[in-house]
């Protein structure tokens, strides 16, 4: 279903304990593609949703490696490439090249890990629809003191969604076919 | 917090960030002019040389690098607020989190300038970078100059990042509360955040791994600039303390910026009261407490080691710290940094807003002291009686450090009319959700 063709149902909620129990029926009746709106992370949403799980920090970790192996490798090739004797010290000092290489594991780790929560949030997003109505889009509560619940479904469906929501004291319910 | 709500929350965050009064105008005309003294000074330095400041044969290092650890310290207090505290859960930290981290961003662009303004010849500051030239010739990664250059770049890259990471829940409600173009504006710089079970759910979890690595890496970053000294030879700096002193410094010296900053913005901005609690700050006040104790003990423990290792360099430079030539400067160190915060251990001395904002300004001139005495004292005084110096200050390093905290403030100043000031989401957190069935 592309964005454009979007049908289901959306509401708003001013207590979060009617939306999560929105959500726990919803689930119940098949409905799984749900996205939730809150103005902060509460972890009620999260449980009634099953808590999923982020895979951000696997890219933080290969970023840390990446970064660590990449210093490890220019130091390596500039202090070989250009030598500089001092004293009796070794050409390619192991602790002079940890502290570099952790600084720049730490760099990497956090542009990995920036570009992994942008790319996983488009991804889920993606597989996620929601209305393009303009009343949707230009509905300015969300970040400030309610919550909300996005439904696709079919538009026989509907009546059953909305009865749903309805019964969990939604505020406002839009239908979207 | 049993008034506050969500929605009173957003109104009073996003009031501060109305049109600036005259206050705010007054305030950036002083500080303007403060970093244009400091610009004009370092102009008419970079055309002279480094002999327009105090630093000479042999206190080669003095006010410039005496700043750049001053303001780096600063940053990592800032860092140690919003990213270790964030970890350990205080909730004494939400409302000031923005400032700390805004604090953080502003004190290592501050920090960064003065290693280049040291250079003398700052045009040619790219030769510490390791990029590939036509004589292959490369940096040299022993040296201490070098690992400040990848610490302090990471650092300022990774506050950065950490700062407008924390900023787009926060964007994305002010877009909300707007019209017109500013609404277009603060909705893209949010990049569509609509606080989405899917964005929040990467965005925490984001969040948490960069106050992690962020954590880290105050401690790697404080631990390199304190190697700056300690990895030399010369008496008083080449100690295995300086790690954890300098650790403990930065966090003292950030948590007193911190207080310095939130408590005229606490009172000048109408409703920052209700969200900025004096418990708050009493909550950095024992911060203050601790980290002044653990800088007494180094203060005392640096004086016993010179003595117990019997080595007479380490025991005169000790010496002259605290009766020779700058004895003024460290006895004032010792004041501000350990005789002052005692004040702190009365609960109606860490609740009286005033004694506070008092204490912590003190607190910043210890700080800076404390690092002009360690800068300098040891080169002044070093192995040789012959190659003994004192230090003078010049007008110009007095005008580029006064242009440095016009510089810091500029840009506090701007930050507090362009984002807000206080994290509304995490505000929002620290509050009981609004439930129909009370639990």
């Amino acid at each position: 279903m592309s964005k454009k063709d979007f049908s289901g149902a959306w509401a708003t909620f001013e207590y979060l304990d009617d939306m999560c129990a929105a959500i726990g029926e919803l689930k119940g009746e098949g409905f799984h593609q749900l996205t939730t709106h809150a103005p902060c992370p509460r972890h009620e949403i999260d449980h009634a949703l099953g808590n999923p799980q982020s895979r951000v920090p696997f890219a933080t970790l290969a970023g840390g490696l990446l970064g660590f192996g990449v210093a490890v490798l220019i130091i390596t090739k500039m202090a070989l490439d250009w030598v500089l004797p001092v004293s009796g010290k070794a050409i390619l000092s192991i602790p002079n090249m940890f502290l570099v290489a952790f600084v720049f594991a730490i760099l990497i780790a956090v542009y990995f890990t920036i570009g992994a929560m942008f790319l996983m949030i488009l991804r889920d997003t993606r597989r996620h629809p929601v209305p393009c109505s303009r009343r949707y889009r230009d509905y300015n509560r969300f970040m400030r003191d309610r919550f909300g619940i996005v439904v696709p479904c079919e538009n026989n469906e509907l009546e059953k969604v909305e009865n749903i929501l309805k019964k969990h004291q939604a505020e406002e319910v839009n239908l979207e076919s | 917090m049993s008034q506050l709500t969500y929605g009173n929350i957003n109104d009073k965050v996003v009031n501060s960030l109305d049109p600036p009064g005259r206050s705010w105008m007054i305030s950036m005309a002083v500080f303007l002019l403060a970093l244009g003294m400091g610009v004009f000074a370092l102009v008419i330095q970079v055309r002279h040389g480094l002999e327009w400041s105090g630093v000479n044969h042999p206190i080669a290092w003095g006010v410039y690098i005496t700043n750049f650890v001053f303001w780096i310290e600063i940053g990592h207090g800032g860092t140690l607020v919003s990213a270790v505290l964030f970890l350990a859960r205080a909730r004494f930290r939400n409302s000031i989190c923005r400032a700390s981290e805004a604090m953080t961003v502003f004190a290592v662009m501050t920090a960064g300038l003065f290693p280049l303004i040291h250079l003398g010849r700052t045009w040619l500051f790219y030769w510490l970078i390791p990029y590939p030239n036509q004589r292959e010739m490369w940096v040299n990664f022993k040296s201490p100059l070098l690992w400040d250059v990848f610490a302090v770049g990471t650092y300022l890259s990774v506050s950065m990042v950490f700062f407008v990471l924390g900023l787009l829940p926060d964007l994305a409600s002010v877009g909300d509360e707007s019209k017109g173009l500013k609404r277009f504006f603060y909705r893209i710089a949010a990049v569509r955040f609509r606080g989405t079970n899917h964005q929040w759910l990467h965005y925490v979890r984001g969040y948490l791994l960069f106050a992690a690595v962020a954590a880290a890496l105050i401690f790697s970053v404080a631990s390199i600039v304190s190697w700056d000294f300690a990895v030399s030879s010369l008496p008083g700096w080449h100690t295995t303390i300086f790690g954890p002193y300098f650790l403990a410094g930065a966090i003292f010296s950030g948590c007193a910026m911190l207080l310095a900053i939130v408590i005229p913005m606490r009172r000048v901005f109408p409703g920052f009261e209700e969200l900025i609690k004096v418990e708050d700050l009493e909550g950095v006040a024992k911060m203050l407490i601790f980290t002044s104790l653990i800088v007494t003990y180094v203060y005392a423990i640096e004086f016993f080691m010179a003595y117990y290792s019997g080595a007479q360099f380490e025991r005169a430079i000790y010496w002259f710290r605290a009766f020779g030539e700058i004895k003024q400067s460290f006895w004032l160190v010792v004041v501000c940094n350990a005789i002052v915060p005692i004040a702190l251990w009365f609960k109606k001395v860490r609740r009286n807003i005033p004694a506070l904002f008092i204490i912590s300004l003190v607190i910043l001139v210890g700080m800076w002291l404390e690092r002009f005495v360690i800068v300098v004292s040891s080169t002044a005084h070093g192995f040789d009686p012959f190659a003994w110096a004192s230090y003078h200050f010049e007008w110009a390093e007095i005008w580029i450090t006064i242009g440095s905290f016009g510089w810091f403030f500029m840009w506090i100043f701007i930050m507090v009319k362009i984002v807000p000031f206080i994290a509304a989401s995490e505000m929002k957190e620290r509050l009981m959700p609004p439930f129909r069935k009370r639990k």
